[in-house]
């Protein structure tokens, strides 16, 4: 390669280079492409330079080209800006230029805003509005502003646990109620005192209703009383629907023993047993035959109070189970007892009543106890309307 | 061809002696240079001996120094986690500071030496004397045009390891995280203005007139035999590397402030 080529080959290649470079940086700066100018006025720049960028919608767009100081106070300061003409189709006359920062410390840029569609265009050199810029020294004025108040926050929440401190320590040292039900061993002891003695009180107490228990059951074998328990046939009217279901089962049974309460009992209104020997087919029945469930129903005649003779039939059939479970040996858990109380029917005897020892085969399904309402007939009858055959309806005596 | 004969060893008076001869020097050199008839035969000599014969020199110096740019100030960046302006970091030190300063001193070492050593060997063997005898002006012929083709190709010099260093800037970015070329160039010149590329590298062209005025008034000062030939191409290259280094302080100074 001669001189003169090599040379020239050289000052080419660089000169290309240079070339590049000024290209590259003039299309940086919107100087070899078709511009248009517009203005905008801002009371205070916040650092913007001329020849920093300009973004439409973030996009690079072009270049400040302008920053001129106004001539009097008052006025505001004319920043004015090239832009590519690609932006024309998007920037209208109501867009609105504002200056932002790129992240914390980056450099300044004028931001566009794209324009209403049904807005006008806008033509070289015309002005749009802006929006003051968001300095970093404002928005740490902000943060400061913020971190004080957060701070008095945080002196409230001091005092607030400095109060609670002072009253925990309060508490400790034995100040005030709650001090003194915390600290004092005293009032503790007493408390404790007072529990056991109230404990001691309860036993006592059950100590005496047992003895009254006793006392009673005492009274009632007494030569005083013991006629009263012994004419009307039980002694325990507790006990009177221990046994006793709320109906009759369903389906029908498989054997029936009927007898007059006439001959069974002493007297019309009483349920002392009299002639209970007669009652010892059905119990033979029940002691040699297997069977589901079998139930003493007894009812009363059309004489007499209502309430009374739902009693005394409730009595009547627990006395009957009473002398059957003692005789005869079967699962006494398959005895029930019905009390039916007035009850108009064909084996009525003299207003006496009856008293019928219904047996049911295996697989009848046993109704349910009348047990929770023990020895309160008319409420359980009043709650029960499915216990039907307490019927009150009068009827023409006979 | 008169250096002031000195009137004593005084270094301090030898100090200012040599800028008081460089002064002259520098007169009688501008005084031929604009003054017919032009020597462009020698010109271009001399536009080739500096300019293209040193291109491989400053393309590798300037192709070495994008790479080390580029490792060191990613590693830099990544600390402060400002990795995405790493070509623009590339970019700006390279246009603003490394190309010029890089190329000028690469210079200064290779063509400070030639030409220093060359006329110093023209003047001990009493060419330039021969020269001035046969009514040539040797300031012209042989000073004029060394340093106007050195002023003319600094530049365009720079402007090669420029290149040289951000394409081997953007190999060396590129292996280590991938991006394209038209990414780290546009994302590079992202804020750049002429201010940032022509001041830098015509600056250069004062680098060219530095080296090449000191070379050759260190050359053509020479005295004594191959000693003093030696001492020359010494001093050539020690005082023009100094003085671009110095000069640089000053023309950033006034890059600054008057292309801001």
């Amino acid at each position: 390669m001669s001189r003169a080529a090599r040379l020239g080959a050289f000052i080419v290649a660089t000169l290309a280079i240079l070339a590049a470079g000024v290209f590259i940086v003039g299309s940086k700066r919107y100087l070899f492409s078709s511009t248009y100018q517009l203005k905008t006025q801002f009371k205070d720049v916040a650092g913007l330079a001329v020849g920093d960028d300009v973004r439409v919608g973030g996009v690079h767009s072009g270049t400040v080209r302008d920053i001129a100081l106004p001539h009097r106070p008052g006025e505001t300061i004319t920043v004015a800006m090239d832009l590519g003409k690609s932006t024309h189709e998007i920037v209208k006359r109501d867009s609105v230029a504002s200056i932002e920062t790129e992240g914390m410390v980056g450099s300044q840029y004028l931001a566009l805003s794209f324009g209403s569609s049904g807005s006008a265009d806008v033509r070289d050199g015309d002005s749009i509005a802006s929006q003051p810029p968001l300095e970093m020294a404002a928005l740490f004025k902000k943060a400061s502003d913020i971190l004080d108040s957060s701070q008095q926050s945080a002196q409230y929440a001091t005092q607030a646990t400095a109060n609670i401190a002072s009253i925990s320590a309060k508490i400790d040292g034995g100040q005030g109620t709650v001090g003194a039900l915390v600290n004092d061993k005293q009032l503790y002891n007493n408390l404790e005192q007072t529990t056991s003695a109230l404990h001691d009180t309860m036993l006592h107490a059950q100590e005496g209703v047992t003895d009254f228990q006793e006392n009673m059951e005492a009274m009632k074998h007494n030569f005083l009383l013991r006629g009263f328990f012994k004419n009307r046939g039980y002694e325990d009217s507790a006990e009177l629907a221990k046994n006793e279901i709320e109906r009759l089962p369903q389906g029908t049974p498989m054997k029936e023993f009927t007898y007059p309460a006439k001959q069974l009992f002493d007297k019309h209104d009483t349920a002392e047993l009299k002639n209970q020997k007669s009652l010892n087919a059905g119990g033979g029945f029940l002691a040699n035959n297997q069977f589901g469930i079998a139930v003493v129903v007894a009812s009363a005649g059309m004489e007499g109070d209502t309430q009374k003779d739902l009693v005394l039939t409730e009595a009547r059939s627990m006395v009957v189970r009473e002398y059957l479970v003692e005789t005869f040996e079967f699962d006494d858990s398959q005895l029930k007892t019905l009390g039916m109380g007035k009850q108009t029917g064909a084996a009525l005897d003299a207003g006496w009543g009856t008293v019928r020892i219904l047996i049911y085969p295996a697989g009848t399904e046993i109704p349910p106890n009348k047990q929770a309402q023990v020895g309160t007939s008319s409420k359980a009858t009043s709650n029960q309307p499915l216990q039907a055959p307490v019927s009150t309806t009068p009827k023409p005596l006979r | 061809m008169s250096p002031t004969v000195s009137s004593s060893k005084n270094p301090i008076n030898e100090f200012f002696e040599w800028f008081g001869d460089l002064g002259i020097f520098f007169w009688q050199v501008m005084r031929a240079a604009v003054t017919p008839p032009f020597e462009f035969r020698e010109l271009f000599r001399q536009l080739d001996e500096i300019g293209s014969k040193s291109l491989p020199l400053v393309a590798a110096a300037g192709a070495a120094i994008g790479v080390v740019l580029s490792l060191e100030t990613r590693h830099s960046l990544i600390r402060f986690g400002a990795k995405s302006m790493l070509p623009t970091a590339i970019v700006f030190s390279v246009v603003h500071e490394m190309g010029p300063i890089v190329t000028g001193l690469i210079v200064s070492g290779r063509v400070g030496a030639g030409i220093g050593a060359e006329l110093a060997s023209m003047k001990v063997t009493e060419q330039i004397d021969a020269i001035e005898a046969s009514a040539v002006n040797p300031y012209r012929l042989l000073a004029a045009t060394r340093i106007l083709a050195c002023i003319l190709m600094l530049p365009l010099l720079t402007l090669t390891a420029d290149f040289c260093a951000l394409m081997m800037g953007w190999v060396s970015q590129a292996l280590a995280e991938p991006i394209s070329l038209y990414k780290f160039i546009n994302d590079g010149f992202r804020g750049a203005n002429f201010n940032d590329l022509l001041p830098p590298t015509l600056k250069t062209a004062m680098f060219g007139l530095i080296i090449g005025l000191i070379a050759c008034f260190q050359g053509m000062r020479t005295r004594g035999g191959a000693g003093g030939v030696g001492r020359a191409a010494m001093n050539s290259v020690v005082l023009s590397s100094l003085f671009v280094i110095l000069g640089n302080v000053v023309l950033v100074k006034l890059i600054i402030i008057f292309f801001p």
